[in-house]
């Protein structure tokens, strides 16, 4: 690409500024100009909103699929159906399943059921020969921990209420027994409520342990192709000798073409973070994961450079950049799901672990900030080095 | 579309020329090891699964939050869950104020005399201070009445025990006889195993994106479109040659996973409906590279679309495991999970997943066919996506 004088030398309003910032300034305008031309970009800029509400649609689904307290009020019991003998309908253990909302059919014996487990039944339930409660229950099925809560729920009652009925208490210690604790929750802060789209813990976990840290990442992800097109890109084209012609030095013309994909990076993600807010997620310390996510795509910058410069076609880029994005997905995300003693020390140094924890916490301890330094320190190493490396000719093999 | 068998040719071609580079082999290895880290990660999540009762795939989430415990009996404390929730012992002087100030997720509060109201049979008083200013309140929430459930159970088993100990034994609990996989197993075993073997399917995106709109970039189309071969010969031909080299990466993984130790039947089967799963894919990189002005429009457009692409894939696969839905098995992955798992799988769900193959991969060919035909694509000025899409639904005259 060929930089023409009048793009840094001319607007009035840019004279106070060093003559060198004014070549950075310009060619990443003109680096600007070509990724907001890029069609595919925008594009793909806009099917990030659908992916961000996908998986956000896609955790609420799950943790309701999960809470028994959350089916009962989606009314979805149909899901959950049990098979008994008809010899239990006047049984107690009915009125506690029916009290735990869970939709009973009713077969001659269980063995008339069993055909239908794991089919239309999630669990048959029977009575033993010795009264004790026996479940069949298909543990495949996605309502399993639902229906299998909702089911040791009513057999403790029905146990409960047996066991009473024989030993003749009186009825404070019937209340002691059946609810030995007294437990009440008092709500603090309820004027500063963080507002969530669904307050259960599988929602919080999946949502801030994976999902946040992903849908941040994601513009830098889809961003590493025009890292690699600034570089191979213009090699192939024969146009870096025009570019390196012109009176900027090589760390003006890397800083100046990973500028604007940076900024841009850095915006949309910033963008999803008030997109999250909107849609009940809130992100906290938005300054802090902003300055995370900048050296992070500093870091990938200089990475995508550094293979571009060793490589000689965009399709070697491309390859390379593809197991480079693999391997740094596994660095980054496997910490989130691995639970290991002897590595914990370093997981907390992880930028996605950092990531998960400055999103969810509205008061950030002042050991966090300890922990930010090395992904800093890392990313500024990879990218500084990048940018020296980039002086020798040699790399740029013109 | 008249075919003869040049595009066979052209084929060939591109396939020695792509083993012929070194750079490639390599990357080709690299793409093994990374199927080798991939197996370590899930061998080891899978085995930290197993030996944990009712774990679900939530993230591992180190000392994801704070509470503070006052508990001098010391009972229910140990009951509460040390790895998500950070516990700080609190003798009560500071904790509410430190809720207050967001310095903790809450304080939870056992009544001083705990021990001693147990031992008389009177009832516990507990309260849980949690600071609703903090989005994780729900996972101590959670954690808390985890806690507070199974101590009631033990209470009251204990009481219950020591009035009628005879009757007790027989009537308390549920003996669970449980079918079926459980679902976080099935999603480890079955759906992680069907990502590695589709995965190298997306590895090789870019020498379609390269011989494509390499052929742009390099002012080589010209001459190509002037050879006596068809267009429709010169894409399937440069097509064939990727899904060619995707079918000797699939080969290899396969054979890597057995060797690891991964139970993969009717092999033959699940690596040609893999492979066959490469010809649409292909079509559908075709179509991007054909439409893209040069290679970061088209990185940066496989990149969106392969994500969709996947979500294709995955999504019916899960609905089969939650639901054994039907209409599941029109993704292949479906069917290919079903296949190693070993499950008989009827010749119309068969079908089903093979004619939605070949249709795919028609529709895809003919529309970067059309594309790659069309002068102002190929050459330019090239029209925007929606005006392009109604031109090829004839509701916009070109």
């Amino acid at each position: 690409m060929v930089l023409t004088n009048s793009s840094y030398k001319n607007p009035k309003n840019m004279k106070n500024i060093p003559k060198n910032i004014r070549k950075i300034i310009a060619l990443a305008r003109k680096e600007s100009r070509d990724i907001l031309q890029n069609k595919i970009y925008i594009l793909v800029v806009f099917v990030q909103i659908f992916i961000i509400m996908g998986a956000v649609g896609l955790v609420v689904v799950a943790a309701v699929a999960s809470d028994p307290a959350l089916m009962d009020q989606s009314g979805i019991t149909s899901a959950l159906t049990i098979g008994l003998p008809e010899d239990l309908k006047e049984s107690s253990l009915v009125e506690y399943l029916e009290e735990e909302r869970i939709t009973l059919k009713y077969y001659k014996t269980t063995e008339d059921a069993k055909p239908f487990l794991g089919d239309e039944l999630v669990a048959i339930i029977d009575l033993s020969d010795t009264g004790k409660v026996v479940v069949q229950i298909d543990n495949s099925n996605v309502f399993y921990p639902v229906t299998s809560t909702k089911i040791n729920n009513a057999v403790n009652n029905y146990n409960t209420e047996k066991t009473l009925k024989k030993a003749g208490f009186n009825e404070s210690q019937v209340k002691v027994i059946q609810n030995p604790v007294n437990f009440r929750i008092v709500k603090i802060n309820q004027d500063k409520e963080a507002p969530l789209i669904l307050d259960n813990a599988y929602f919080v976990e999946l949502i801030y342990g994976f999902i946040i840290p992903f849908i941040l990442l994601l513009p830098f992800f889809l961003a590493s192709n025009i890292v690699t097109d600034s570089v191979v890109g213009e090699k192939e084209r024969k146009t870096f000798e025009v570019l390196l012609m012109t009176p900027m030095s090589s760390y003006m013309v890397i800083i100046g073409k990973s500028l604007p994909i940076l900024v841009f990076s850095l915006i949309q993600s910033l963008v999803w973070m008030g997109f999250l807010n909107l849609l009940k997620v809130p992100i906290y310390n938005p300054v802090l994961l902003g300055l995370v996510l900048f050296f992070m795509g500093l870091g990938f910058i200089g990475l995508g450079i550094f293979i571009s410069m060793l490589v000689d076609s965009t399709k070697e880029a491309n390859s390379a950049i593809t197991l480079l994005l693999v391997f740094a997905t596994f660095i980054l995300f496997v910490p989130l799901f691995v639970k290991s003693d002897i590595f914990q020390g370093v997981f907390n140094f992880i930028p996605t672990v950092l990531m998960v924890k400055l999103a969810s916490s509205p008061t950030i301890k002042p050991e966090m900030m300890l922990y930010v330094i090395p992904t800093l320190i890392i990313s500024l190493i990879i990218f500084l080095v990048t940018v020296r490396s980039f002086k020798h000719e040699r790399a740029i093999r013109l | 579309m008249d075919l003869n068998m040049n595009f066979l040719t052209i084929t060939r071609w591109e396939f020695e020329n792509t083993l012929k580079s070194k750079k490639f082999l390599f990357i080709f290895l690299m793409q093994l090891s990374i199927l080798f880290l991939l197996i370590v990660f899930f061998n080891s999540f899978a085995a930290n699964m197993e030996s944990e009762e009712g774990i679900s795939l939530t993230p591992s989430l180190v000392d994801f939050t704070t509470l503070d415990i006052e508990d001098r009996g010391g009972l229910f404390k140990k009951y509460v869950n040390p790895e998500i929730i950070n516990i700080i012992s609190s003798n009560g002087n500071n904790s509410l104020s430190r809720t207050e100030k967001g310095e903790t997720g809450g304080w939870f509060k056992v009544s001083p005399d705990s021990i001693k109201r147990i031992q008389n049979g009177e009832v516990v008083d507990i309260v849980l201070y949690l600071d609703y200013s903090d989005p994780r309140r729900s996972v101590i929430r959670d954690e808390v009445n985890n806690t507070i459930t199974t101590m009631s159970a033990v209470l009251t088993k204990e009481y219950l025990k020591s009035a009628d100990n005879q009757n007790t034994s027989n009537t308390t609990g549920v003996t669970e006889e449980k079918t079926g996989e459980s679902l976080p197993i099935q999603l480890i075993r079955k759906v992680m195993l069907s990502v590695l073997l589709f995965l190298p399917l997306f590895l090789f995106g870019n020498i379609i994106i390269d011989s494509v709109v390499g052929e742009k970039e390099r002012k080589t189309g010209e001459i190509l479109v002037a050879m006596p071969i068809s267009t429709g010969e010169i894409l399937l031909g440069k097509g064939l040659a990727v899904v060619a080299i995707s079918a000797l990466q699939v080969a290899m993984w396969i054979i890597v996973l057995i060797g690891a130790g991964f139970t993969i039947q009717n092999v033959i089967q699940v690596y040609l409906m893999v492979v066959f799963t490469a010809i649409p894919i292909v079509g559908l990189t075709s179509i991007i590279a054909a439409y893209s002005n040069n290679y970061k429009e088209a990185g940066i457009g496989i990149s969106a679309a392969y994500i969709i692409v996947v979500g294709f894939l995955i999504v019916p696969a899960l609905t089969y495991i939650s639901r054994n839905s039907y209409s599941s098995n029109i993704s292949p992955m479906t069917v290919v999970m079903r296949l190693f798992a070993g499950e008989s799988v009827a010749l119309p769900e068969m079908l089903m997943a093979v004619i939605f193959i070949l249709l795919m991969s028609v529709v895809t060919f003919k529309i970067a066919t059309y594309l790659f035909e069309r002068d102002d694509i190929l050459f330019g000025p090239r029209p925007g996506p929606i005006k392009l899409i109604l031109q090829i639904f004839h509701i916009k005259k070109r």
